[in-house]
């Protein structure tokens, strides 16, 4: 491996030449307390982690680091070090381990290292980092830090002045000597604000007077919010619980929290280590306090739903002094104007007849826009290509891109060089990595991701790490390699793989594969609530009588499993009846919810291997085959006329959930009745029985349900007939 | 009218049994005024003409005929008697008038003492149409040592979580710390509306509400529950505005909504326990206007009374005879070199020369003999307490018994049987058990 090494851009500066940067700071920060003055006069350290380790922004961040990628046309790292040099930072570590040398590349050329900059920036690589808890370990060996440090990402977009918390956190150290170790910076804004994205949801407890953190916890996927008793042993007697925050991903730490993390190296990420230290308050006796700002703007662009709104904030001025006239990148053409409806230009912009730059544009310079276009709330870069007729809403389309007439962006991202020709419609939250070429007139579906590289390519090259989906594996066997653009996912001249967003129910652990996207849009909060409420008193009854019990579940993965792997081995159906009744005694399951257990399984079969988003053509002609494979197996179970009626009851269970397959419906009671499983008896029985839901009645009223009830009706009467 | 008020006037005061087994609770003496007056001046004092009463029989008669009561309270009372046994919670007695009922109410209890500004709680409850609001108050704490207390209270005691929104008007949860063993769940539909929640504890629930005439309604309609029903009202999840950053409704379209004014400061004393009992009497005379000693009080020139103690009308207080921070009640006698410091004597006492008394409560009709000694007792109503010599044998052993008791509950009743009931009533002598607190039947 290769050992991480510091390298110094700007070649570390005497001593001197500090103490003398300070003394001109010295009069803007004027500190009140006298009484430590050694802290004092130690400069202010930040830890800033180039890094996310995970893979929200692939595969985006396969060409480009996420701290490089542009918002409002500037590398979100630079708003990061803006962001520490305005709040007072004199020394930065930059600790980078994914393309480590595109980010020091990137600094090296950036302002914060010429000598004239305030800020000394030190950029520190390695390949062996895999998490935040790595790198503050490496803090710790390298003794970086002497004072207390703030701790920052660099996708953090903030203009926070940070030296009211330093001055809180400092008094709450010389009180009470290194019991609080860290003090986190919040940004208030309430559920339903723009900035609130459900990923991101924390629920915090605090203690009114001392704000002390007393929990901490991310609340995406819970309904209730559970706080352990011991929380309120604390000896006050107000307490405060607040869903109301933005986490900032800042913080101020003290040297502590870096032996911390080396002593605990387990600690692998911010999240281990908050909920690390509230448990083990009273052994390790640390403690974490929190500030809260009002006023001040502080966010982390932690997916794609985080960077649309970060950067409409941004052109929308809401993070002032940083705006994009400013150019505090202070990058040759790119100082830009700022005119009404917060339209910015660049040098160079060239728009053609009839276009209308709405409200809160931002286009980089050289760019050329053809004629009758219509453009906003968008961000456009440098040396792009604009047609005629294209409309732009949320568009965020960064350098080089070239767009042809008549396209239509509605909230996607369109990275560097891309091609978009003719009549190409991108519906919301589309993904254009790097150089892909799409249409002509073809129109994406919304959460579209494309990309040069092949979703598959990833398990080669390192599959060591952060997560090995355990679903990839499965299917990545059978579509080896078919390297081929598929027109009908990029267009007929387009160039691009089509990437499936991740598992939405992969839920194990907080920073594993989420979607590209945020959560917020998939999940309408308020219809959410509605429903909760009017379920209101009763949550357990709620749910429709699905067996929900733990042995049930446990049964139902292990029938699936068993019939994956007669599917992989093609083992006989006899020996997976034998391993069915085993695993029945083994779960002491009733010979009706085997039945009921094995139907879900098998209709749900194409969708674990597919994924949830195949159409129902997909559907039916992965399904088919497996029925007719498996009806030995039905055969078994279904015997009676009874075991028919539960065998459609599960069935109308599987279908009432997914609505968009009913289509399938009939072919699966076609070919059931075909192999004679199911026989018209049943059916009809089942047809005619008295239906209890809406849905449940709306499903029988299926077009191509009802053409089959008659054809069976028919046959049984010609069968009568002939008798 | 807008409101009705309902005074709740039938609780045993089974937190202080050692008081009330032979005097009910509102008719308990505090400041020389029956505990019931004090809820009834409320009332009367922001223009109540009429207060329906739900008491006993008892206290029913003892209204009637109590000169004070009769004097001082103008409003009509709708005296509702029911049975004592019955043991209604207010649930059970909001129903049982449910007839007379015809507006919104403002439910009082008997025990609470306060001069809080009630239209606080009303306007909370008419600006915004609440389902119910009511009055809280800083637990306070009782620094007066209590009979038969032993120390100070346990630190590991169970407090009442109350959750209220960010104005710290709303109230959005209430719970014993008893229940939440199993930690303090709350939904998330909850926080989404009310993102900001402060939990306090060391709150006290005034028993002071106002209910929508609908509550009275629900509570018939829901025959099973107790006291409860109406704490479940206010856990149901009824929620308000003042979001900021989303438009939705106001009050999220909310049904139910229960508000909670929290006293800061001012007094607010819900007497249901001996301590609270005890610190009620020291803090209430200093609110009276009337001369701390009644004119009709035969006060001899030669003793010592202190400004901060109230002699009852029709007393006799003899020669040399001190009092301090103490109540002395109605037609009590005080004879001579008797030293009275930090007590409660209630009604129809007799002490005998040269007792010391301190830190102790004094019943109704209690007989102090000669030459008592008593720090931090409590004597029962009509007891007698014989000169020194004659019953120490068996009031001392009775001390030990009884003294393991933490609880002045307990004790009595197992004392009945340690001692013949008959026999002797009291201990006293107390500097070999200076904190004990005795009341046998």
């Amino acid at each position: 491996g290769n050992a991480p090494h510091v390298c110094s851009p700007t070649a570390i500066r005497s001593e001197e030449a500090r103490m003398r940067n300070m003394a001109g700071k010295a009069g803007r920060q004027s500190r009140p307390r006298k009484a430590d003055k050694d802290e004092e006069e130690k400069p202010l350290q930040a830890v800033l982690v180039a890094d996310s380790f995970n893979r929200r922004f692939f595969p985006i961040t396969k060409d480009q680091p996420r701290a490089l990628l542009p918002l409002a046309n500037v590398s979100m790292i630079d708003y990061t070090l803006e962001f520490l040099t305005s709040t007072g930072v004199q020394e930065t570590f930059v600790f980078c381990c994914w393309m480590a040398s595109k980010i020091k590349e990137h600094l090296q050329k950036s302002k914060w290292c010429r000598p004239t900059s305030p800020n000394v920036v030190h950029v520190i690589t390695s390949d062996l980092y895999r998490s935040l808890g790595d790198v503050l370990r490496d803090v710790d060996a390298k003794a970086l830090v002497r004072s207390d440090f703030l701790l920052v990402y660099g996708d953090v977009v903030s203009n926070i002045d940070v030296s009211q918390a330093l001055q809180e956190h400092k008094q709450r150290r010389s009180m009470d000597k290194n019991v609080s170790v860290m003090t986190m910076i919040f940004k208030e804004s309430p559920p339903g604000h723009k900035t609130r994205c459900e990923d991101d949801d924390i629920i915090v407890a605090m203690d009114g007077k001392s704000k002390r953190i007393l929990h901490y916890q991310r609340a995406q996927a819970l309904k209730k919010l559970h706080f352990p008793m011991n929380i309120f042993h604390s000896g006050s007697d107000e307490f405060e619980i607040r869903f109301d925050l933005l986490d900032c991903h800042i913080s101020i730490c003290s040297p502590q929290v870096a032996e911390l993390f080396t002593d605990n190296f387990d600690y692998q990420t911010k999240n281990d280590f908050v909920r690390g230290l509230l448990v083990n308050e009273e052994i390790l006796g640390n403690q974490i306090h929190m500030h809260v700002t009002r006023d001040g703007y502080g966010a982390r662009v932690s997916n794609l739903l985080m960077y649309d709104t970060v950067s409409s904030d941004t052109i929308r001025r809401w993070i002032y002094p940083i705006t994009p006239e400013a150019n505090f990148a202070d990058q040759e053409g790119q100082s830009c104007t700022h005119s009404r409806h917060n339209v910015y230009r660049e040098p160079g912009v060239s728009l053609g007849h009839g276009s209308q730059m709405e409200e809160n544009v931002l286009i980089g310079r050289n760019t050329v826009i053809g004629a009758n276009c219509t453009i906003s709330n968008t961000v456009i870069g440098a040396n792009c290509v604009i047609g005629d007729n294209v409309t732009l809403d949320r568009a965020y389309i960064w350098n080089r891109v070239h767009i042809a007439d008549n396209v239509k962006v509605k909230q996607s991202v369109i990275c560097d060089n891309v091609e978009v020709k003719h009549g190409v419609v991108l519906s919301e939250q589309c993904v254009l990595a790097y150089n892909v070429v799409v249409g002509p007139d073809i129109t994406l579906p919304e959460g579209t991701v494309l990309s040069m590289h092949h979703p598959d390519e990833e398990d080669d090259e390192d599959e060591d790490e952060f997560l090995s989906d355990d679903n990839d594996v499965g299917y990545s066997k059978d579509k080896t390699k078919q390297k081929v653009f598929n027109p009908a996912e990029v267009g007929s001249e387009g160039k691009g793989y089509r990437w499936k967003s991740s598992s939405l129910d992969d839920t194990e652990e907080d920073e594993l594969a989420e979607c590209i996207w945020g959560l917020a849009l998939s999940a309408d909060p308020e219809s959410d609530s509605e429903s909760e409420v009017s379920e209101g008193s009763h949550d357990l009854g709620s749910h429709p009588a699905s067996p929900e019990l733990d042995d049930v579940k446990v049964f139902q993965n292990e029938v699936h499993g068993t019939l994956q792997r007669g599917l992989d081995e093609n083992i006989s159906c006899d020996n997976l009846v034998l391993e069915i009744n085993s695993l029945k005694y083994a779960y002491n399951i009733s010979l009706k919810e085997v039945m009921q257990i094995l139907m879900r399984v098998v209709l749900e079969f194409p969708f674990q291997q597919q994924g949830a988003q195949i159409s129902t053509a997909q559907y039916s002609s992965h399904l088919l085959p497996l029925l007719k494979k498996w009806a030995p197996v039905f055969k078994n179970y279904v015997k009676r006329p009874q075991d028919q009626l539960d065998c459609l009851a599960s069935m109308e269970e599987v279908f009432l959930e997914c609505e968009t397959h009913w289509a399938a419906l009939v072919k699966v009671l076609m070919s059931m009745y075909q192999l004679e499983i199911l026989e018209e008896e049943g059916i009809m029985h089942w047809f005619n029985q008295g239906s209890t839901t809406d849905k449940s009645q709306q499903l029988r009223r299926n077009q191509g349900l009802l053409k089959f009830i008659k054809w069976l009706q028919e046959a049984e009467e010609s069968s009568e007939g002939d008798e | 009218m807008e409101l009705q008020a309902v005074l709740m006037a039938a609780g045993g005061g089974s937190r202080m049994m050692d008081l009330t087994y032979n005097t009910p609770k509102p008719l308990l003496p505090v400041g020389n005024r029956p505990l019931i007056w004090y809820p009834l001046n409320l009332l009367e004092r922001v223009g109540f003409e009429e207060v329906i009463v739900i008491t006993t029989k008892e206290v029913q008669k003892a209204l009637s005929t109590d000169q004070r009561l009769k004097t001082d309270v103008k409003m009509r009372l709708d005296v509702v008697c029911i049975q004592e046994e019955a043991d209604m919670g207010t649930a059970d007695a909001l129903r049982h008038i449910q007839q007379k009922i015809k507006t919104d109410i403002l439910v009082v209890s008997c025990d609470l003492i306060t001069d809080v500004a009630l239209h606080e709680v009303v306007d909370l409850f008419r600006a915004h149409n609440a389902t119910l609001s009511m009055l809280m108050s800083k637990v306070h704490e009782f620094t007066e040592t209590v009979p038969g207390q032993k120390g100070k209270k346990k630190a590991g005691e169970q407090r009442d979580f109350v959750g209220v929104d960010v104005t710290g008007k709303r109230l959005l949860f209430m719970a014993n710390e008893a229940d939440l063993e199993e930690g303090l769940v709350l939904r998330k539909s909850i926080m989404r509306k009310h993102p900001r929640m402060l939990i306090k504890t060391g709150l006290l629930d005034a028993h002071l509400y106002c209910l929508k005439r609908s509550v009275v309604d629900f509570l018939v309609h829901n025959n099973t529950s107790k006291d409860e029903a109406l704490l479940q009202l206010a856990r149901e999840r009824s929620c308000w505005n003042d979001h900021r950053g989303d438009m939705s409704e106001a009050y999220h379209g909310g049904k139910l909504r229960c508000y909670v004014h929290i006293m800061e400061e001012g007094m607010c004393y819900r007497v249901n326990t001996l301590a609270a009992y005890i610190e009620a009497n020291r803090v209430v005379p200093k609110l009276f206007e009337d001369p701390p000693i009644h004119p009709s009080a035969v006060v001899s020139e030669r003793s010592l009374v202190g400004s901060d103690s109230i002699i009852g009308p029709s007393c006799q207080i003899s020669d040399k005879t001190s009092i301090k921070r103490s109540n002395v009640g109605t037609s009590s006698i005080i004879k001579e070199k008797v030293k009275i410091t930090n007590s409660i004597i209630m009604n129809g006492v007799t002490i005998e020369e040269g007792c010391n008394i301190q830190g102790s409560v004094i019943c109704n009709n209690a007989m102090i003999g000669r030459g008592a000694d008593m720090k931090y007792c409590l004597v029962g109503s009509g007891q007698r307490i014989e000169p020194e010599g004659e019953n120490a044998a068996v009031q001392r052993s009775a001390g030990y018994t009884t003294r393991t008791r933490t609880h002045t509950l307990h004790f009595c009743s197992s004392a009945v049987f340690v001692l013949n009931p008959a026999f002797c009533v009291c201990v006293y002598v107390c500097t070999l058990t200076p904190m004990s607190a005795f009341s046998f039947v």
